[in-house]
C-alpha cells in the first residue's frame, strides 16, 4: 500500500488513501520518526480538546491543559502503543485517563474521607454543576453536568462527537450492543433531567 | 375503540424508543412502536423529548483550542527529537553538519530580509513611531537591539548553531516580549521571515503560532496571507488557514481560492482552504 502523500491531481481517491492511516503513522513514530506525531497532533488535537471540554463541563483552561497532557503522554509512552489497537481508541483512552486523574485530584480537594465512593461521585457531580451553572447558563450543559461521569462520557462520544456504537464499543472495550444500551440509558437520563421540573 | 395501553405495553417498547427517535429501527419494529405511540401520549411525549435533547447535543458546535497548544507540543517534540539524536549519535557523527542543503539559500534570504529591515525601511519605520527625540540619534536600543539579536540567532550562521527546538523556544519567547502597544516592533518582521524561510516546518509552525499572538499588528494578517502562497508543507498550510479564519482575515480569500484549486496541494489542504473560504466569505 502506498503510504506517502500522493499529489497526483488525477486520482480520485478519498483523502484517507492519500494520507497514511493513524496506525501507519504511529508505527513510524514507534520507529522514532517523531515528526509523524505532528500529523497525528493535527488530526486529533481538536477532537480530543472538544471531548475534554465537554467532559469538564466546558472548562476551557482545564480542557487545554488536559489535551496537552494527552499528547505529552502520547510522546512519552509511545512504545506502549500496541499495533493491534486502533489508534483512535488508544488516544481517547489516554484522554479518558487524563480526565480521570484530573477528576480524582478534584475530589481529593473537595471531599473528606468519611464519604464512601458512591456519595463522593454524586457530590462531585453536583459540585461541578453548581460551579458550572454560573458560567454556563445553558440548560443543556447544566443537565449534562448533573449526569454521572460515565454517562456524560458516552453522550459526548455518541451525540456530540458522532461516534457509532461500534466505535464506542472499541473505546470502552465492550460490544456494540452494550455500548448502545449504555448510550440509550444516558440519553434517557439526560432527557429526564432536562425536562424535569 | 382501542384499549388504553397498559404499563406492560409501554415496557415492551421502552427499549426501542431511542432508536425510534433516531429513525434507526427496521420497518417492522418501527411499525410496532408507531402503533403503540398512536395510543400512548406518555410514550409520544418521551419520543419528542428524546429528539429534542438529542438535537441539542448534536447542535453543540466544536470549539477551537488555543493555537498555543500546537506551539507547545511542537516544542516538546523537538526536545524529544534532540534527546533521541543525542543518544543515537556517535561522537564523530555529531560533527557532521546537521544542516540541510537548502539551508544556505534560506539563511541568505533571512539575512537579506533582516539587513533590509534593520538598515532601511523597517528601522526607519520603527524610529518614526518611537519617541522621536531619543530615537533619532541613539544607537539601536530597546526593541531594535532585541530584534537584531533575535534576527542574528534565527538566521544565518547563528541559527545553524541552534537546534530546531531552540529556535522554537526563541520564537515563542520573542513573541512574548513584544511590546504590543508600540507600532511596528521589528521583532514581528523577524518572526515573519522565520515563518517564510526557516527550513524546519515545526519552527515555521511555531512562528505562525507566535505571530498569531501578535495578530493585533496589521502586518500579521498580511504576512499570513502572503505566506500561504509560498508554504508547501501541509501542516503549515493548514495552520495558516485556521489562523486566518480565526482572525477573519478576508484579504486571504484570493490565496484560499488559489489553494483550493491548486492541483499539487494535498486534498486535505484543499478541503481546509474550501472550509476557510466558506467561513470567510
Ligand atoms: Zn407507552
Amino acid at each position: 500500500m502506498p503510504v506517502l502523500l500522493s499529489t497526483n491531481p488525477q486520482t480520485s481517491f478519498p483523502v484517507a488513501d492519500h494520507y497514511p492511516s493513524d496506525d501507519v503513522l504511529m508505527a513510524r513514530v514507534q520507529a522514532n520518526d517523531l515528526d509523524q506525531l505532528a500529523v497525528l497532533f493535527d488530526r486529533y488535537h481538536r477532537p480530543i480538546f472538544n471531548y475534554l471540554l465537554r467532559r469538564t463541563n466546558n472548562d476551557r483552561e482545564t480542557a487545554e491543559d488536559l489535551t496537552q497532557t494527552v499528547f505529552e503522554r502520547l510522546l512519552k509512552y509511545r512504545t506502549s502503543y500496541q499495533p493491534s489497537q486502533q489508534f483512535r481508541a488508544w488516544i481517547y483512552q489516554l484522554a479518558r485517563n487524563a480526565h480521570a486523574d484530573h477528576w480524582q485530584r478534584q475530589q481529593q480537594l473537595r471531599t473528606t474521607d468519611v464519604l464512601d465512593s458512591e456519595q463522593r461521585g454524586q457530590l462531585g457531580a453536583s459540585a461541578f454543576a453548581a460551579q458550572d451553572a454560573a458560567e454556563h447558563s445553558q440548560h443543556l450543559y447544566e443537565a449534562l453536568a448533573l449526569l454521572p461521569d460515565a454517562q456524560r462520557d458516552i453522550l459526548v462520544l455518541n451525540r456530540i462527537q458522532g461516534f457509532s456504537y461500534e466505535e464506542i464499543g472499541e473505546q470502552l472495550a465492550c460490544s456494540a450492543g452494550a455500548a448502545r444500551v449504555k448510550a440509550h440509558r444516558a440519553l434517557q437520563a439526560l432527557r429526564a433531567i432536562f425536562f424535569a421540573s | 375503540m382501542p384499549d388504553r395501553p397498559s404499563p406492560y405495553d409501554c415496557f415492551t417498547v421502552a427499549d426501542l424508543l431511542v432508536d425510534y427517535a433516531d429513525q434507526l429501527l427496521p420497518p417492522q419494529q418501527t411499525e410496532r412502536v408507531a402503533a403503540h405511540l398512536a395510543q400512548c401520549p406518555a410514550c409520544r411525549e418521551e419520543v419528542v423529548q428524546l429528539r429534542a435533547v438529542a438535537q441539542r447535543l448534536e447542535a453543540v458546535e466544536p470549539a477551537a483550542p488555543a493555537p498555543e497548544l500546537r506551539t507547545h507540543f511542537l516544542q516538546l517534540l523537538e526536545q524529544e527529537k534532540a534527546a533521541l539524536a543525542a543518544t543515537a549519535a556517535a561522537p564523530e557523527a555529531r560533527v557532521r553538519p546537521m544542516w540541510p542543503q537548502a539551508a544556505t539559500r534560506w539563511a541568505l534570504r533571512i539575512a537579506a530580509g533582516v539587513a533590509l529591515l534593520l538598515t532601511g525601511i523597517g528601522l526607519g519605520q520603527w524610529n518614526r513611531s518611537a519617541d522621536s527625540s531619543a530615537a533619532a540619534t541613539a544607537p539601536a536600543a530597546g526593541p531594535t537591539r532585541h530584534a537584531l539579536q533575535l534576527a542574528s540567532s534565527l538566521s544565518g550562521e547563528g541559527a545553524q548553531r541552534l537546534s530546531a527546538s531552540d529556535r522554537i523556544q526563541l520564537v515563542s519567547s520573542a513573541a512574548a516580549a513584544v511590546d504590543t502597544t508600540k507600532a511596528a516592533d521589528p521583532v514581528v518582521q523577524v518572526l515573519i521571515n522565520t515563518l517564510n524561510f526557516d527550513p524546519n516546518a515545526n519552527v515555521r509552525l511555531a512562528a505562525a503560532g507566535a505571530l498569531y499572538r501578535l495578530r493585533a499588528d496589521p502586518r500579521v494578517g498580511e504576512a499570513f496571507t502572503q505566506s500561504l502562497s509560498i508554504q508547501t508543507d501541509p501542516n503549515v498550510q493548514i495552520l495558516l488557514i485556521e489562523l486566518l479564519v480565526n482572525m477573519r482575515e478576508r484579504r486571504a480569500t484570493t490565496q484560499l481560492e488559489q489553494l483550493a484549486r491548486k492541483p499539487d496541494a494535498l486534498p486535505i489542504v484543499r478541503q481546509q482552504a474550501e472550509y476557510g473560504l466558506g467561513t470567510l466569505l
